[in-house]
This record gives structure tokens, sequence and C-alpha cells, in this order.
């Protein structure tokens, strides 16, 4: 299981777009939340996905012009809270592991 | 005071706008009403999907943004097609469709279409507007949606008592964009580590897609392959990005591509990407797609990485950024001798056979058309066989002179297209390429050509059949030619002269002898020549197929070359 927490601004239609990803998966939405973060607003997903749907869906994310930033996190027994990784390949950080990884 | 129309039209000539496509009705009557004297200039299409594909045309032919207009309802549904369409193949592209009143939303009312629920998932951004007051940013705020980053499709959908209220208004806003995620830096933080890759690399390749003529970076493409002298090829939006001629250039990659392209493609270590989205028509089986290749794909939209292959180093940034500090790095970096890699990809034993088969009529009627096209063409072609063979046998190096629905694969699209090009470059000779099926899908908007006195020169490949349906039926389904016969199609030339478009008939005979006969030869001159918009129909063997050929769920490596 896998936490996705994406900070949007709410315009019309953000959040569709953002399940929207989702859906046009087939992928079930296990858990939504979605709330007023004090700045922006911000929803919270669980989900069952592969290691590949984790990228895709997080670039799929950030593509939404409304999206302003994508995080996740593997659920882990035991764990009451995720630890939150920002997602690429947009970060430079991650990308520079990219580079790394094709140079091995 | 103005009204709302009148602010929307205003707000769109902020934005640049001369030219819209359209089809009124009765929610968008309040915006017709104020076209007259907004220096804005409409084209009634006879369908709201003509008017989505001519604003298309529009803007792939131009890079500027194409707008259609549509009512409310089915008016609006109508347009789907066009977005969808829009938002596969990268095209900025603004609809504005009009609405039931503001207090009749939500209750059913007639020709109410939730349009924006609708489009949600087929548009970059999308605004349902509810007062007056948020005209000007929804408009500004669209177009540079639809224009920036990878282009897109965007609905505004407005309300009719909105149109007609009035207010004061002080002038088109600004837009100015909020932030996003923070992207992988474009300015060469990574082109040290692609000199490395190709320092490496024994059998480097390059393929082309749509994002460099969007990037407008041609120019610095071109110098880069120059530079890199590494066996190169395009996908079908990627056709005129390299000048054909080029000694590199292995021509169209994928399901119909080249042998040569498809072989150095499966044989390559290491892959540089250049704007495509490696879609499935492309790639054959993900799973044996350039087996041993390493992939850096240089790509505006993060979200088209990793969709099918892994790459193993993503260059994400507009490649008008990221290719000249690329090659600035290049320049002090010694690369490998790779004549011999080059000399077994480019040489003569992968070259293309003459084409063979029921079809070889058809490409060397292709061949004599395009062959006698003016300097300056644009060739629209549907979707279908003749869409494969048009860009199997195109060999202009205009970056935006080959335009099809490559995405969406879209039926129907060429004539509208067609519009919209001729519209943009009205002193273009503007060549449009259907099959007997695509042109009925939108056979009204001859009557906007007609209209219009636009000189396009339509083509139509009549095998009547569904052709590419008909081909997979035979090569899968054991000739089971289920619903793809249209063996009674219409007479098309005397349809074009019901529409007063002149119409001629060529017959698959006139291409039996090659060079084709000084009358033939005539027919097609003149055909072009013309002044006026002209229909030429093209009778084509009803079994003639697409070759080679990547059979769905094969390797590129798998191509088949012809019935037997």
């Amino acid at each position: 299981m896998q936490v996705f927490h994406i900070r949007y601004r709410n315009a019309q239609g953000a959040l569709m777009r953002i399940l929207n990803a989702v859906s046009r998966r087939g992928l079930d939405l296990t858990s939504v939340h979605a709330e007023y973060d004090g700045q922006d607003y911000a929803v919270t997903l669980l989900l069952e996905v592969s290691q590949k749907q984790i990228g895709q869906l997080s670039r799929e994310w950030c593509a939404i012009v409304d999206v302003i930033e994508v995080r996740s996190s593997a659920v882990l027994r035991g764990h009451e809270e995720p630890v939150w990784a920002p997602h690429p390949p947009a970060s430079e950080t991650v990308a520079q592991q990219s580079a790394r990884a094709a140079l091995a | 005071m103005l009204k709302g129309a009148d602010i929307v039209l205003q707000c769109m000539r902020a934005e640049g706008v001369d030219l819209v496509f359209g089809y009124p009705g009765g929610a968008i009557m309040p915006l017709y009403d104020a076209l007259e004297g907004s220096g804005v200039r409409h084209v009634l299409t006879r369908h709201e999907q003509g008017a989505a594909f001519a604003a298309s045309g529009y803007a792939r032919v131009t890079g500027k943004v194409g707008v259609a207009m549509a009512t409310s309802g089915p008016g609006a549904t109508n347009l789907v097609t066009g977005i969808a369409d829009a938002k596969m193949d990268s095209v900025p592209l603004v609809c504005i469709t009009g609405q039931v009143r503001t207090a009749m939303i939500g209750t059913d009312a007639f020709q109410e279409t939730d349009v924006f629920g609708v489009t949600l998932s087929l548009t970059k951004w999308s605004r349902l507007v509810r007062t007056i007051d948020e005209i000007p940013e929804a408009i500004a705020e669209g177009f540079h949606w639809a224009r920036s980053g990878r282009p897109g499709p965007v609905v505004i959908d407005i309300p009719t008592d909105i149109l007609k209220a009035k207010k004061e208004f002080s002038g088109p806003s600004k837009f100015t964009p909020h932030a996003r995620p923070a992207e992988a830096n474009a300015e060469g933080a990574f082109s040290d580590t692609i000199v490395a890759l190709l320092q490496r690399a024994t059998r480097p390749v390059a393929l082309v897609g749509a994002g460099a003529k969007l990037s407008g970076a041609i120019p610095e493409l071109r110098r880069l392959l120059d530079d890199l002298n590494i066996p190169a090829f395009a996908t079908v939006h990627g056709l005129g990005a390299v000048p054909p001629q080029s000694p590199y250039y292995l021509g169209m990659v994928g399901m119909h591509g080249t042998r040569a392209a498809n072989t150095a493609l499966h044989e390559t270590d290491l892959l540089l990407v250049f704007g495509a989205r490696l879609d499935d028509r492309v790639t054959g089986d993900p799973t044996r797609f350039a087996p041993n290749a390493k992939i850096v794909h240089f790509e505006i939209d993060p979200a088209q990485l990793d969709r099918v292959r892994a790459c193993e180093l993503p260059v994400i940034g507009n490649l008008a950024d990221t290719i000249p500090a690329f090659q600035a790095e290049l320049r002090h970096a010694s690369l490998p001798d790779w004549s011999g890699w080059r000399a077994v990809a480019c040489g003569p034993e992968r070259a293309e056979a003459d084409p063979r088969g029921l079809a070889q009529p058809t490409m060397r009627f292709l061949d004599e058309l395009f062959s006698r096209l003016p300097q300056d063409n644009v060739i629209i072609a549907d979707v279908g066989q003749h869409q494969m063979w048009a860009a199997q046998r195109y060999r202009s190096s205009s970056p935006r002179g080959f335009i099809t629905s490559g995405g969406l694969g879209a039926m129907g699209f060429a004539l509208p297209a067609a519009v919209g090009v001729q519209l943009a470059k009205p002193e273009t000779c503007v060549l449009c390429v259907s099959g007997d099926g695509g042109f009925q899908m939108n056979i009204q908007e001859l009557a906007t050509v007609h209209r219009l006195g636009l000189p396009i020169k339509m083509v139509i490949v009549d095998n009547k059949y569904l052709g590419m349906v008909r081909q997979w039926q035979q090569l899968f389904y054991e000739r089971n030619y289920a619903e793809t016969d249209l063996s009674d199609n219409p007479d098309f030339v005397e349809i074009a002269k019901a529409y007063k478009i002149h119409a001629w008939r060529l017959k698959e005979a006139a291409m039996a002898e090659f060079p084709v006969s000084a009358e033939t030869g005539d027919l097609i001159e003149n055909f072009l020549r013309s002044p006026d918009p002209e229909l030429l129909v093209f009778d084509c063997h009803p079994e003639a197929n697409v070759y080679p050929m990547v059979p769905a769920g094969a390797a590129l490596s798998e191509m088949v070359y012809g019935d037997e």
C-alpha cells in the first residue's frame, strides 16, 4: 500500500484531475482525504499500486497545472507516520540519482 | 459598459486571436451576436467536430493557439473528439462553449451538458465561468496553459446569461503562473552524463518526435544530429524534423516504419529520444523494445517518462534549452568513431525495396503527387492505410509540413484540418489525403471549402474498405471482413460536384507504367496547379496492404514485409 500526499491549488476540477489519474488506471481508491492545509489544499490518497505505477501517477500529477507538490511513502506496519519523499523525476536530487544509475 | 460576450472577444484579441472556427446555437448566440466588428473572423464549419479539427489544423501549422466555438449540449459534445485529439498530439486549442443560464445549471435543462465534467480528463485546464468578472482571468489563464509547456486543449464554458450581462471593463487580464513542482534543471547538469554514455556507446541512435517541432528547436536539433552523425529516425509526428537527405536519416520508425529504422532501434545500445513519448505504435512489444539500449529521454512533460519503457536518464525541459546545453558540452568531448556502425545501419542492405504487391500503384501515385508539389506545401493525412503510405513516402524537410491525427487516430480529421491549414497559409499548396471511410466522416466540410473558395487539393485513396481494419482482419482474423466493406460508397465525384467542387477520378491502372503517361502526368499537374478547390479520387486495390508492418505485440525486429 502506498500513501500519496498532493498539494494543489483549489481551482475548478483540480481535485477531480488528481482522482482521474487514479480512476483511468482502474485503481481502487482505498482512502481519500482532502482539506485546506493553511495555504493551499492537500489530498492524501491511499492506493494499492505497483512500483511502476508510483512513478507514473506521480509524474502525471506533477503535469496537472494546479498541482504544487507530490510526495509519496510506503505504508509500513508499525509506523504511524509515513516517511515522506518528494517525487521525481521532477526533483533535481532524484534526477541526479538517475544520472548516476545511467552510468552504472 | 460591455457585455460579457464583448469582453470575451476583446480578451481573445489581446491573446492574438483573429480567427475562430465554430457553429452557432442557442446558448452561445450572444457571442455570435458580438462577433461583427470585434476583429475576430469566424469561419462556419458544418459540424462542431469540423470546427475543432480546423482549429487544430490552424494551430498545428502555425504553432499559435487555435480556437473553436460551439453551443451547449450537443454542440459542446461534438467538440470532444477534437479535444481528445489535441490532448494526444499536444495541440494548443481553446474551446469556448456556451452553457445554459447559470440558474439552470444542474437542472438537466434543454441542451445542458456538463461539458466541464465531460472534458475533464481530456483537457489540460478548464473553467466553468460563474460571473462576468471571471471572464478576463479565465481567458488569460486558459490561453496561457494552452500554449505553455507541453501545449494542450483548454475548455472555457460560459453560461449564456454571463455572455449577456454587462459590466465596466478595464481591459484584459495578465496571468501569472503559480508555483509548480520543481523541475530538473535544463542548464546542462546532465550533459556530461550523456557525453559519458555516448563515449561508452558502440551503436547510438537518435529518435525524433513531435516535441522537436513544438519546441521550435529544429535548427538546434539538426546541428546536434549533424555533429553526432549517428543513425536517426522519426515518429510520424517527427517527420520533416530531420532532412530526409541527411546521410544518417533512416526514415519513419514504428509499426509501419522502415526496415533500417526499426532494425537500428532494435540493435542500439544507446537511444537518444528527442520529444517523443514512445507509445505502443513506436515501441511494438515494450518488453523487447531496444532491448540492449540505455535510453536518454529529452522531454518537456515528465508525465511522458517511463510510461512504456523506463529510461535510464530523463532530461526534463524544453528542447530549445536542453539541446543547446547538451551540444555545448559535446564541443569539448572526444567521441568514438561510429563509422562502422553507421555504415551497417545506413547501408544499402537495409534500404527499402521498391514498393511491390497490390500497394505498388498507390505508392507510385503518392510519389507522383508529392514530387510534383510546389516547394511550399503542407500535407494533411487522415487516418488509416493512406496515412501510413503517405508517411512512408513523405520526403520533405519542412518541420510542420506533415500533419495528421497521430495519437488519437481520429478518422475524419484531414478535411477540416486542411481548412484550418489553408486559412493559416493562404499561399501554400495544401494537400489533403484521405481514405474513403475517413472522408465521409466529415464530408460536410466540402461546403466550408466551397464557401471560402479554399484551393485545397483533396485526394481520396478509395479502396472501398475501411482499409487498415480490413488489413488487420486479413492478417489476424482469418479474412473475416466484418463490417469493413464500403463497396457501396457513393460516387465521390458526383458528391463533390453537388458541393460545386471540381472532381477527377484516376484509375489504378494509370500507375501501371512508370514513369506515368503524359496524360496522367498532366492530370496530376492540373489538379495541383488549379487555383480552385479540387478533389481527386484514386481507385486503390481493395486488398492493398501497408508494409513493412510490425504485428501488434511483436518486437520491432519481427517486421513483416509482404503478404507472401
